[in-house]
């Protein structure tokens, strides 16, 4: 989850009031932000990925405002209009469609303002654009380029510019092919004919979008005028990237002015602040939360989280609900609003008047019977993860591969398929613990996955039993004796033991549990080359059974 | 005069008979005995200080495979020795190795060794070896004793054979393990006493059933034992410690009034993520968050009625008032399989077949995410998940609900704070006091279940969910740090783990 340190006194500013830490740590967790560290002068928080707008101080300053009742209602954002023409070319359609900007002017920047702004670039890069998939930002300084300004693709190898952060002119082809950000996002356009590029009128490039800006317009804290630019192919995202970071830059002291963008079918003035509007019904609020509120105390607690809220003549609540809240898909999302709003730790806990008896399932209670018999025949539990690496599955277990179920992306080659039989986890688990006295016998009732091409997943969950006993004289009426006295305290009937071949057993000395002509399980010596291929030196006799017959 | 019992005096019988100085496997041997009940004696008689009992450190030699190999056809250098012999004393490096028929991989050992052992020259100028002497040496001798015996304790060894025993083990022909024995020895003054004679008292130490039918038991005398001197340690068989707390969770659960489900591990992304509203472009989709199967790939989705629910709403919300995530939503992502990256998507599988209220319903289960296995996260766990679907259950309904089962597992302080699940709203997230550790801590999400998830699969009555890691409530329970112990399956750990009650 994304992170923000917010400096004490420089929070403090953008709230209005000067806060202590304490007040800080008491009050930021009910907006529903984790705190992650509390220093001396500083608290760092984990914001939830719905709320990008939590990415700047302006964002949490604004919620915490309304929080403690300092400043309600939905913050207005003045829209100036501007003159600035950006005109999108038909070319970009093919690889980067959408366009959208707005210029900021009379910004105070300083060292940290600018580490912020870039700090909820990325955080916006991540939360809205999806690593800068759906939706890429640019911040441009103003002053040093002239308008009319123009988003087009271009060819890859006839333009030039000196990348952000670079001394050399380097060719756009060249840029994905070398610089540190081509080499990580060019993914995103290499496929094209031609890339998107971002230039003024004297066709100087202020961004190669989604991958870097040009080094001409890097802003500094001596930049006073900003010129954004949201790229992507999602117009929604594109949009949402935008208001979110305009509406920042506005509380950090910027003057926002429209661009006028121009589309080859349409013409959009950006930005486009105009608040979402809902109805939300009181009794929904109530029915949800168990609460009793009035509509005129709905209203506070909605305008306590910074929302426009009033009664309409059918006694329903309009929202006016600002343009950085790019959260709120449903009236469900205002009653958590009013929640809030009401503050988590007033709602009182309450029984639900449902009446039901409980039980548990049927492989838990089998597993349990199986559990306490295992235990009484002196084995222990062990338990191991359902997936497993395929030469211990097979080859140290002299089985023929068969069709299972492979992971495409497996964490560590160790952990490459699912199991299908629990008897190689127990030699593993023998293997590891050669060190420890013996008798060893352990059991697990657990888990196996096999490929089923009937089924809705193709594959089915089974579970099974198996357990082992290794030590000097373990043999097969052992764990032949163990077994019939599991099958007769299970209370089973018709269950016989028949000679049988496995390869991971002894010939001769492997037999087939069935019941009722169907084979259930197989019981036996462990075949020495397999207790070798475990690096383990004391006979080892086991069974294993599938328990689904049972279920 | 000394007074011994029987035991005692038999092992310093046989002791004596050893000059004074054996190892307890030898006394066994001798007395038969078991090895308790000479220990036992055997520090009865140190209290007497008749004996002293020590311990000395015990390595043991055998050959490995290669060793096996060298031993049955001799060493690398004897096999070329012998060849040049038979060659007349004098040929070519490739002309003995040819005649020797040895594999290339022991040449260049072969040739050191056989420098080392001045057994050749190599003249240069003809590029020749000269055979010099054949005279076996002590390695050999050891690779042989070793193939005829088997293991050899290198203690027990001369000292030329100890030093042998050395280079072959730098050259990585012996499996080398250590044991620990024990000697018992008589001390000068248990040779004092044995000279002067010991009365040997007749004790029993083993009640029989002879002695009990008989009734001789009541002419013997019972040896009085030490009570407070150390007996063998043995082992309860036990249920796993994870499973001991998954069993208690269960009951809790089934004492609240809820049913366990039980569903599919290899899941369809349409159960997991699209009928829980998570956008096809969602982080947690991503390769690097969930495992995808390489076979098989895809599986079926559900009935075509609710398939178009869900990517209505999806794409526009359908008939839920809600916005939707504004795209294109493809059949294709929603029919790969995965290792179902939470318990919630049995549940959603559940809701969608069951419909009638009241539905209470949980799982404490497998779940699955793509994560390298550290300390502190596995690939692989556990997930406690609580459902309640009714007519007119509340958000406070869930945190009463929540704050109960807390308080079954002993805790007490809760609180509830605002968060956020892609699928529910309003959510909770509850951090817990856990007195062991005297801190909060963060454990499970809750909430209510949105709109979204809902209607496209026919419920009709608010769903009150809540979920959370078992494996870190057991961490914090048990006090411990890597969270990998809990399924190393060490016997040591499972034997020394208290039970849990």
């Amino acid at each position: 989850m994304p992170v923000i340190t917010l400096q004490k006194d420089r929070f403090s500013k953008f709230v209005g009031r000067s806060l202590t830490i304490d007040e800080m740590v008491k009050w930021l967790p009910w907006l529903g932000v984790d705190i992650e560290e509390v220093g001396e002068n500083y608290v760092k928080i984990e914001f939830n990925p719905n709320r990008v707008d939590f990415s700047s101080y302006a964002g949490v300053a604004r919620a915490f405002q309304g929080l403690i009742g300092w400043k309600v209602g939905m913050p207005e954002y003045k829209v100036h209009k501007g003159t600035i023409k950006l005109e999108v070319d038909a070319s970009v359609n093919q690889v980067r469609p959408y366009m959208l900007s707005a210029v900021v002017k009379d910004i105070n920047l300083d060292e940290e303002n600018v580490k912020e702004i870039m700090e909820m670039q990325e955080d916006l890069h991540w939360g809205v654009g999806r690593d800068r998939k759906k939706a890429a930002i640019g911040v441009h300084n103003f002053d040093v380029v002239k308008p009319p300004f123009k988003y087009l693709a271009a060819d890859p190898d006839n333009v030039r510019f000196v990348p952000l952060g670079k001394r050399e002119k380097m060719t756009l082809r060249e840029i994905l092919e070398k610089h540190e950000k081509g080499i990580a996002y060019k993914h995103l356009i290499e496929w094209s004919p031609k890339y998107p590029l971002f230039i003024d009128a004297d066709g100087n490039v202020l961004s190669m979008p989604p991958i870097i800006n040009g080094e001409l317009t890097k802003v500094t804290s001596e930049t006073r005028n900003l010129l954004l630019d949201v790229t992507g192919p999602d117009f929604k995202a594109v949009k949402q990237a935008l208001n979110v970071l305009v509406t920042a830059l506005a509380d950090m002291g910027g003057k926002i002015e429209t661009v006028q963008v121009e589309y080859p079918d349409k013409t959009i003035t950006s930005p486009d602040l105009t608040p979402q509007k809902m109805t939300l019904n009181s009794s929904y609020v109530n029915e949800l939360l168990g609460l009793k509120l009035s509509s005129r105390k709905i209203v506070e607690y909605l305008r306590k989280c910074r929302l426009n809220a009033e009664e309409n003549v059918d006694g329903k609540i309009n929202v006016e609900i600002p343009a950085y809240r790019i959260d709120i898909l449903h009236e469900v999302d205002l009653v958590e609003e009013v929640a809030i709003g009401y503050g988590y730790y007033r709602l009182k806990p309450s029984k639900p008047k449902t009446v039901t008896t409980g039980s548990l399932h049927e492989a838990t209670r089998l597993s349990n019977v199986i559990r306490e018999i295992l235990v009484g025949l002196g084995f222990t539990e062990v338990m191991n993860f359902t997936l497993i690496n395929s030469e211990v599955q097979y080859e140290k277990m002299r089985k023929k591969p068969e069709k299972t179920v492979k992971l495409a992306n497996p964490s560590s080659s160790e952990y490459d398929v699912a199991r299908t039989s629990l008897l190689p986890s127990l030699m593993k688990n023998l293997m590891d613990n050669k060190h420890e006295s013996f008798p060893q016998k352990i059991f697990e009732v657990s888990d196996v996955i096999k490929v089923n091409e009937k089924m809705e997943c193709r594959t089915e969950r089974q579970l099974h039993l198996a357990g082992v006993s290794s030590h000097s004289t373990a043999n097969f009426s052992e764990i032949k004796s163990t077994v019939e006295a599991l099958l007769k305290n299970l209370g089973l009937k018709g269950w016989k033991i028949k000679p049988f071949k496995d390869s991971s057993f002894i010939d001769g000395r492997t037999a087939a549990i069935t019941i009722k002509n169907m084979r259930i399980g197989v019981l036996g010596e462990i075949h020495p080359e397999v207790i070798t291929n475990f690096e383990l030196e004391n006979p080892v006799c086991g069974f294993e059974l599938n328990l689904e017959p049972f279920l | 005069m000394v007074k011994v019992r029987e035991n005692e005096h038999k092992i310093l019988l046989t002791l004596k008979r050893f000059d004074g100085k054996a190892l307890l496997d030898q006394v066994v041997k001798e007395t038969s005995l078991s090895d308790a009940t000479v220990m036992k004696a055997a520090l009865t008689l140190e209290k007497k200080k008749l004996v002293k009992v020590s311990e000395r450190k015990k390595t043991i030699i055998e050959l490995n495979k290669e060793g096996e190999l060298h031993a049955e056809r001799g060493l690398p250098e004897r096999l070329l020795v012998n060849a040049l012999a038979k060659l007349g004393g004098e040929a070519s490096i490739s002309k003995v190795v040819q005649k020797a028929e040895l594999e290339e991989k022991f040449v260049p050992i072969a040739l050191g060794w056989l420098r080392k052992k001045g057994w050749v020259l190599f003249d240069t100028k003809t590029g020749k070896l000269k055979l010099l002497g054949k005279v076996e040496g002590v390695d050999e001798k050891l690779l042989s004793l070793l193939k005829e015996k088997g293991k050899l304790v290198v203690e027990d060894l001369s000292s030329k054979m100890r030093s042998a025993a050395k280079i072959l083990k730098r050259r990585k022909l012996l499996r080398v393990s250590e044991k620990k024995e024990k000697i018992i020895e008589i001390t000068d003054e248990g040779w004092k006493a044995l000279k002067k004679g010991v009365k040997v008292e007749v004790e029993i130490t083993q009640l029989t059933p002879e002695l009990i039918i008989t009734g001789k038991w009541r002419k013997v005398k019972l040896t009085k034992f030490d009570v407070t001197a150390p007996s063998p340690t043995v082992y309860p068989a036990k249920v796993h410690p994870v499973q001991q707390i998954i069993r208690r969770i269960k009951e809790i659960f089934a004492e609240m009034g809820f049913t366990e489900i039980r569903g599919p591990i290899v899941e369809t992304a349409f159960w997991n993520f699209d009928a829980l509203f998570q956008p096809q472009d969602h982080p947690a989709r991503e390769m690097h968050d969930t495992f995808y199967l390489e076979y098989p790939k895809a599986g079926k989705l559900p009935e075509k009625s609710i398939v178009e629910k869900v990517a209505k709403t999806h794409e526009d919300g359908w008939k839920t008032g809600s916005k939707g995530w504004k795209y294109r939503w493809s059949p294709e992502e929603a029919k790969r399989l995965i290792l179902r990256t939470h318990t919630t998507a049995t549940t959603i599988r559940y809701l969608a077949e069951h419909h009638e209220p009241p539905i209470k319903v949980f799982s404490v289960d497998r779940v699955y995410r793509n994560e390298k296995m550290n300390y502190k996260s596995l690939f692989e766990f556990h997930q406690i998940e609580g459902i309640i679907m009714d007519k007119h259950v509340t958000f406070r309904d869930l945190i009463g609900t929540l704050k109960e089962f807390y308080s079954k597992l002993g805790l007490k302080k809760v609180k509830f704070w605002p968060s956020y699940f892609p699928y529910t709203e309003p959510s909770a997230q509850s951090t817990v006091y856990i007195p062991e550790h005297k801190k909060w801590f963060e454990l499970c999400g809750m909430g209510m279940f949105r709109p979204e998830v809902l209607k496209p699969l026919g419920i009709k009555y608010p769903v009150l969910a809540w979920g959370g890691g078992l494996e870190r409530l057991i961490m914090l329970k048990l006090g411990l740090d890597d969270i990998r112990l809990l399924y190393k399956n060490d016997l040591g750990w499972i034997r020394r783990t208290v039970i849990c009650q």
